[in-house]
């Protein structure tokens, strides 16, 4: 089961910025304040390693991040890579789904859609490389 | 000749830059679009990534792009971009577990739960130049496509399988082969060799950190000198998978996980031989060596693991006979960064006048000291044969 923010950061851009505008045209221009970005910059990489299992950094991932409020609430988008549209619809998104009342609840068939879209395509990527799975003659 | 202080060339560096321009277009081929470059040069922009410690394959593509195909000028175009960026918190702590796997095989045992995967590979090919694609068409593009559909048909499972497979180190675990894990998790915050200086002896976060950005045929020549015969290695391939992980971060308000995509990455655990382990008086097992890199870097990860294993065994002194330079954690970290090192080779060919001056002027000294010994000498001789003939 994938989570929104999975599905979300998965999904194409054009689709996530749709989903955005679809939020968007229920509210004034001025009910949307950007409190930063959308800024490129980058979130240090945690990897836990199987020896120890401690913790170290295995560098950094370029990232853009939008943070804004909604009709007063707060809004997070984060994508890696550098586009800002992605991170600011994210964000959009992300405080439209926090709205008091849920009034944006039917975001969820769509996302929903998008996951089912989203195992689809995993499913099939991992079939290409299940088709090398070997399978050992034994003598 | 006269060696001097100088100063200038500014017009002479303008032109160098432009004539360097002109040698990549002379040719008259149209320009590489830094698509084709991400996609058709994966392990170039993996290799610039993973040593550049920066994972954004467009950027990537762009410094394999304008270093024109050198690794290392690629990678330090990368690590220098770096630096003009802010960092604005670090991810969730990730394992290699949560992978989704395109490649997983494991040289230690044949039927690994999950079984053995290929995956994009070409390891079982003979190593012979494909004239195929020296001449693509868009007819021979369509049919590889058209075979990835065979592909995906070929191995559709029923159980809607994405890729995630067990760790063998865990089934290892289980059978006792290697260490437990600790008991309690380390959950110390981890070094930093981007923002404290590296010193000895460090810990194993800054060992990971380091080897993970070093140069990869560094990383190779020193795993390789400790398994040929200086130094104490003996490795087997316990796994190495190549795949996707998804990235989390903190939601910044409610602090709940968020997805914010995902990276390709190569993963790798080595087990060495048993006699090597830390603890004399414990049931012998398997030192185990882990080894992680950004994009599709199989030889690099295999090094990366090899060392640490060997260099866990020698701060335990668990190696036997010749432990060799590369279980020398201070000479192997301080030395694999390609950026550094090949950052302190090339300033070689900046001017060194003055050093060289001051050089000339010590040969000189030296010269005038072995000339003023040679006549003292000769001087001596004249003498001692002039008191024997009178």
């Amino acid at each position: 089961m994938y989570t929104i923010s999975h599905i979300l950061s998965h999904s194409p851009v054009t689709t996530v910025t749709a989903l955005a505008e679809q939020v968007l045209q229920h509210y004034p221009a001025d009910a949307v304040t950007i409190i930063s970005g959308p800024r490129v910059a980058m979130v240090q990489l945690r990897m836990q390693e199987s020896v120890a299992n401690s913790v170290f950094n295995a560098g950094e991932i370029l990232v853009t991040e939008t943070r804004l409020e909604l009709n007063g609430t707060f809004g997070f988008g984060m994508i890696i890579g550098n586009d800002p549209t992605f991170a600011t619809a994210l964000a959009v998104i992300d405080a439209a789904l926090r709205l008091p009342g849920a009034p944006h609840a039917d975001l969820h068939t769509t996302i929903n859609d998008l996951g089912d879209q989203l195992r689809t395509n995993q499913q099939r990527q991992f079939a290409a490389a299940n088709s090398t799975k070997v399978e050992f003659d034994v003598f | 000749m006269g060696y001097i202080a100088a100063r200038g060339g500014t017009t002479a560096i303008i032109n160098a830059e432009q004539l360097v321009e002109y040698l990549r277009l002379q040719g008259g081929s149209t320009p590489l679009e830094l698509i084709q470059i991400r996609d058709q040069l994966r392990h170039a922009v993996g290799r610039a990534m993973n040593e550049g410690a920066l994972y954004a394959p467009m950027l990537a593509a762009l410094a394999v792009k304008q270093a024109e195909g050198d690794s290392i000028e690629a990678s330090f175009l990368l690590r220098a971009y770096r630096s003009t960026l802010s960092r604005i918190m670090p991810t969730l702590p990730i394992s290699g577990e949560a992978m989704r796997c395109m490649r997983r095989i494991s040289a230690s045992f044949k039927d690994i739960p999950g079984g053995q995967m290929l995956g994009p590979s070409q390891d079982y090919q003979i190593r012979l130049l494909n004239n195929l694609i020296a001449s693509e068409t868009a007819e021979s593009v369509t049919a590889v496509l058209a075979a990835y559909e065979q592909l995906v048909d070929a191995g559709m499972s029923a159980d809607g399988a994405i890729g995630h497979f067990p760790k063998v180190a865990d089934y290892m675990r289980q059978q006792q082969m290697i260490a437990p894990l600790p008991a309690e998790p380390d959950t110390s915050e981890p070094y930093d060799i981007t923002r404290t200086a590296i010193s000895f002896p460090c810990p194993r976060s800054a060992r990971l950190q380091s080897l993970s950005q070093g140069d990869t045929g560094c990383l190779l020549t020193y795993a390789y000198s400790s398994v040929r015969g200086y130094g104490d290695a003996h490795p087997t391939l316990a796994e190495l998978r190549f795949g996707y992980l998804p990235i989390q971060v903190a939601h910044p308000l409610t602090g709940e996980a968020i997805t914010i995509g995902e990276i390709s990455a190569t993963e790798c655990e080595i087990v060495s031989k048993a006699h090597s382990v830390a603890a004399k008086q414990s049931t012998p097992r398997f030192n185990l060596g882990y080894g992680f890199t950004f994009g599709h870097g199989e030889v690099k990860a295999i090094s990366m693991a090899i060392l640490d294993s060997v260099l866990t065994q020698a701060k335990a002194k668990g190696l036997s006979g010749e432990s060799g330079p590369a279980a020398n954690e201070e000479f192997v970290l301080l030395h694999s960064d390609g950026i550094e090192a090949s950052g302190f080779t090339a300033h070689y060919k900046l001017p060194h006048y003055v050093t060289f001056e001051a050089d000339l002027k010590v040969l000189d000294r030296a010269r005038e000291h072995t000339t003023t010994q040679s006549q003292s000498r000769l001087q001596e001789i004249a003498t001692r044969t002039q008191e024997a003939s009178a």
